[in-house]
């Protein structure tokens, strides 16, 4: 049992502590509340450029190869400034990652490095539908072979990054008569493609930075090729997948739940120097301590997870104890931390306003907190 | 002082062993190793003459290198020294093919004067190795062992042969291989000393080509499926009319002809 | 960074394992319901060298790190808490103090006895009206070679079966904390008397009394550390403690995830097995993720104290989240059980009772946020 991290994984906290700190940081709340998204992408390809779009990818595809460790800590530490840029890198990195999985060698070779080096602003992961959110078996998108290509119909929703992104991993059903689930497959679509169109952008409560849209294919053409691993086997792809992207959430809304908790603390400080006594007795203390416990022993579950994953043994339900445990406990330290700063916490002038607002979707996307614990009871029931 | 040899299996522990419902496959894919249960009690009769006799132990086992964490296990339970014939190709050997194996990582380990093995492994029950083993090195052999005394100074042990209707003793000339059943002994706990000392004992790590490869296998496993018992859940109650009724159901399940 | 036990520490949890099967499971009821302390397994306890897991070979211990003594108390208090908490006081409790602030001699004459099992000691603290704070209704007298200690000690675990107290009393009441010191006193010394046993709710095993000390004259040579460190011996002592308690009451959470998956799969309600249910799915997976962070909060502690960090907070955090954590969830076992989790005899019944002491000795959870939020606010 050794919790010392390698150098290499703490040269990547550190410069992810760096960039937040001297890029990220100063401009998150105007990314927040103008939305501007020629700076959102300026940011991604800085981030692109550090090496952070492929932390977990062969450097033969321009990746960073760090691990996922490394890719956990380098979340945290972006989470604690702006959770849009950092769920747009998690994503991002999921997407090359599944391609390295089960693409083709030539797939891989021609997604991979424009998503690492930011040729690509994003990468976008398509699986939820109005009627496919915690069941995507249930999902109705058809993808239909027409000698060269795939005619995929249907419509996605709630994909992030939709606006900009270089490629979207796609999921549709490819074969109808087979049980729910078994005859899904997994596409590489380009914005470009005839018949792919983006559509609405939803009005969020949080993460407002990052655009989250419909994407609708009306006979979108997908080319043979860009089938995605082994038809039918799309499902066991995105379950797998999924378990990866779990440990990115989580490490996420670690960094903002930390990122609430130390401007409580500094707050907290600062009146006690102020000589307010009254105040540590007002409870803010048991909160302090209680969430510090917890994004305490989030931080070990995201780490363990992360490990396992790295030793190429199954980690999902690691993944997902890791990832219900950290979001619940980031948005308790959210709630937690407002209430220490009291109004000035509601207000827009404060970070922890938006951390709040930020904090809430980080336990329902990528498999709500309810679908965790049923995954983690099955293994439990093996 | 007497040189003794154990031979080890490590093996599936059956308790992690999971049976697909449907197609009775067995789901293998997430299961723990342990020393195999028979082999146990080999390694714990050497130890216990070690204690009477003083004796060097060397244990032996045949296995993948990701096996690698049965040795400290092994030597924490009193072997000396551990040899360690490994390949990634040394899975689901066959008798002859591990005993081969055994026989020629054993003559490199110069003259010995008892060779311990278990009865049979905890995982396919072969029975085989032991027999076969004490064949490739031309020494005799004495089986279903339940209780070994060594005759100090006349390098012969006698041994309690525990069979179907009776018991054997027989006397047997060292150099020698016997195979223990689990009642010779009831395997020690290890101590925490030893466990930590394990880590510091000597281990031969043999690869296979310092050995002749082992020979084609013989038999092709071509399937493996759970056996399950079927629980019809029926309740009858105590009544005459009950009593023929649950007469009549095993009839009809064939359970009585 | 390599999150996974060593070989030998997986060796040690195997052993620990099979030795509770063998011995401790099956006494575990009767330790319990007697209740009555385990003395041959103590016996047995020792002679697998568990008693003095992280002390040098020359005082009688096994020479091994901390974390291998915590992974040791959790697998007993798996299958019996109080017998986990022998392992953990003996080692923690008086040991930790004698290895740590005594003298050559004072470690040789002592520790080495407690980590062979010859015999146990008992850390003599609380007092009738001061448990977090002891301020010093017990007194310690010098008198020419001699120090005479006169007053009383609440909850004084083991005492009954002690071979050695350390026993904390004031030099100076004037001075407060800063007054108290700490004492070595062997339990056959004339004036020293283990008083009636406290009937308790659970780790009744891990028998509990007063102590009364009257007139009681020990030699100079027995002061623990300097005069005056008393209360520096006691609070150093118990943030290591605190880890061993977070072991504890993780081995009770686990023990209780592990009942409540069996029994879940087992009963059978509207014919199904009621572990089909999803309510009943939640509450396992609530359990099996607090368990998990009690673990890794635990041995984090535990890795600290090992690499020579800070592991005060660190020791905190894991004692409160693992105390509440077996409040918690063996609460949500005796509820997955229904009625039958409500019977003596049924691990889980035991469980709940003993997993409560969990969060109130050597440190209540409000002691423990005390500690965290001092060590933030810095």
């Amino acid at each position: 049992m050794d919790f010392e991290l390698t150098q290499e994984q703490k040269t990547i906290r550190d410069t992810a502590a760096q960039f937040v700190k001297h890029e990220l940081e100063p401009i998150a709340a105007e990314l927040d509340q103008t939305k501007n998204r020629e700076k959102l992408k300026g940011i991604l390809k800085k981030l692109a450029d550090l090496g952070f779009m492929g932390l977990n990818v062969d450097r033969k595809y321009g990746g960073t190869a760090a691990g996922t460790v490394a890719f956990s800590l380098a979340m945290t530490e972006l989470g604690r400034a702006c959770a849009s840029t950092t769920v747009t890198t998690s994503v991002t990195n999921m997407v090359a990652e599944v391609i390295q999985v089960v693409g083709s060698e030539p797939l891989r070779e021609k997604y991979i490095p424009s998503l690492c080096n930011g040729e690509f602003a994003a990468g976008g992961f398509a699986l939820t539908e109005a009627g496919a959110g915690s069941d995507p078996a249930a999902m109705r998108m058809s993808a239909v072979l027409d000698g060269d290509h795939w005619v995929l119909n249907g419509q996605k929703l709630f994909i992030s990054s939709a606006e900009f992104a270089g490629v979207f991993v796609v999921w549709a059903v490819s074969d109808k008569e087979a049980r729910k689930g078994k005859g899904i497959s997994c596409f590489l679509v380009e914005p470009s493609f005839p018949g792919l169109r983006i559509g609405k952008e939803e009005k969020k409560l949080g993460q407002l930075a990052s655009p989250t849209n419909e994407l609708i294919c009306d006979n979108c053409l997908v080319p043979k090729e860009n089938l995605l691993g082994v038809p039918n086997d799309g499902f066991r792809i995105a379950a797998a997948e999924l378990a990866g992207g779990r440990i990115g959430i989580g490490s996420m809304s670690l960094g903002i739940g930390l990122a609430a908790m130390d401007f409580a603390r500094d707050y907290v400080k600062e009146q006690a120097r102020l000589d307010l006594p009254a105040f540590r007795r007002r409870g803010a203390d048991r909160m302090l301590a209680d969430n510090t416990t917890r994004l305490a022993g989030a931080r070990f579950l995201l780490l363990r997870a992360a490990f396992l994953k790295d030793q190429k043994t199954f980690y999902a339900k690691e993944a997902s104890m890791a990832k219900v445990y950290a979001t619940e406990a980031a948005n308790q330290a959210c709630h937690d931390a407002m209430e220490i700063l009291g109004d000035y916490g509601y207000t827009q002038d404060c970070p922890v306003e938006r951390f709040y607002r930020d904090v809430r979707v980080t336990s329902i996307y990528e498999g709500t907190s309810e679908i965790q614990r049923l995954i983690i009871a099955r293994e439990l029931l093996r | 002082m007497l040189k003794v040899i154990t031979c080890f299996k490590w093996v599936i522990d059956e308790a992690d062993v999971k049976v697909d419902a449907s197609s009775r496959r067995l789901i293998l894919d997430r299961v723990g190793y342990k020393i195999s249960l028979y082999d146990r009690n080999a390694i714990e009769e050497a130890a216990l003459l070690q204690e009477k006799h003083g004796a060097s132990i060397v244990a032996v086992t045949v296995a993948p290198p990701t096996a690698k964490q049965c040795l400290k296990d092994a030597l924490s339970r009193g072997a000396d020294k551990a040899c360690f014939v490994n390949d990634p190709s040394l899975v689901d050997l066959e008798p002859t093919q591990t005993a081969a194996l055994l026989a020629a990582a054993i003559k490199g380990q110069g003259d010995f004067d008892l060779i311990l093995c278990g009865e049979g492994s905890s995982d396919l029950y072969t029975q085989q190795v032991g027999p076969i083993l004490a064949e490739k090195l031309g020494i005799p052999c004495g089986t279903y062992v339940n209780k070994l005394t060594v005759i100090e100074g006349e390098k012969r042990v006698i041994a309690e042969r525990k069979l179907d209707d009776c018991v054997e003793i027989v006397s047997i000339q060292l150099p020698a291989l016997v195979t223990v059943l689990p009642d010779i002994n009831t395997p020690r706990i290890p101590t925490l000393k030893q466990v930590l000392a394990a880590g510091k004992k000597p281990v031969d790590n043999i690869t296979l080509d310092k050995l002749e490869s082992p020979s084609e296998p013989g038999l092709e496993t071509t399937s493996i499926l759970g056996a399950t018992m079927e629980r019809r859940r029926l309740k009858f109650g105590a009544e005459a009319e009950n009593i023929r009724a649950a007469v009549g159901a095993l009839l009809k399940e064939g359970v009585i002809t | 960074m390599h999150l996974e036990l060593t070989e030998e520490q997986q060796l040690v949890r195997a052993s620990v394992r099979e030795f509770c099967e063998k011995y401790i499971e099956p006494l575990a009821d009767a330790v319990d319901q007697e209740p009555c302390f385990p003395s041959e397994n103590v016996k047995r306890l020792a002679e697998q060298d568990w008693l003095g897991i992280p002390y040098p070979e020359e005082y009688g211990g096994a020479g091994a790190d901390y974390l291998t003594h915590i992974i040791a108390v959790e697998e007993l208090s798996r299958a019996c808490a109080a017998t986990g908490s022998i392992v953990e006081a003996n080692a923690s409790l008086v040991g930790f103090p004698l290895f740590k602030f005594g003298t050559e001699e004072q470690r040789k004459k002592y520790l080495t006895p407690l980590c062979k099992g010859e015999m146990l000691g008992a850390f003599a603290w609380t007092e009738a009206g001061a448990a977090t704070v002891a301020y010093g209704a017990t007194t310690a007298v010098s008198e020419g070679n001699e120090y005479v200690l006169n007053g009383a000690k609440t909850f004084v675990l083991y005492a009954p079966v002690a071979g050695v107290f350390i026993v904390f009393a004031a030099t100076d009441k004037s001075k407060g904390t800063e007054g108290l010191s700490a004492f070595i006193v062997p339990a056959d010394t004339p004036g020293i008397k283990a008083g009636e046993q406290v009937k308790k709710m659970g780790l009744r095993g891990a028998l509990t009394s007063e102590l009364v000390l009257k007139d009681c004259r020990i030699p100079k040579e027995n002061l623990l550390g300097q005069e005056g460190q008393g209360f520096t011996i006691a609070t150093t002592t118990l943030d290591g403690c605190r880890i061993g308690i977070a072991a504890q009451a993780l081995g009770i959470a686990e023990a209780a995830l592990e009942e409540s998956v069996r029994y879940s799969k087992e009963r059978v309600q509207f014919d199904k097995p009621i572990c089909t249910f999803q309510a009943i799915q939640w509450m396992l997976a609530n359990m099996a993720i607090e368990v998990e962070v009690s673990r890794y909060l635990t041995y984090h502690a535990a890795w600290c104290y090992d690499q020579g960090l800070p592991y005060s907070k660190e020791a905190a955090m894991a004692k409160l989240m693992a105390s509440q954590t077996a409040v918690r969830q063996t609460d949500t076992a005796v509820q997955i059980h229904g009625g039958i989790g409500t019977v003596k005899g049924q691990k889980v019944e035991r469980l709940y009772r003993d997993a409560k002491i969990t969060q109130i000795y050597e440190g209540t959870p409000d002691v423990m946020r005390m500690t965290i939020a001092d060590s933030l606010l810095q």
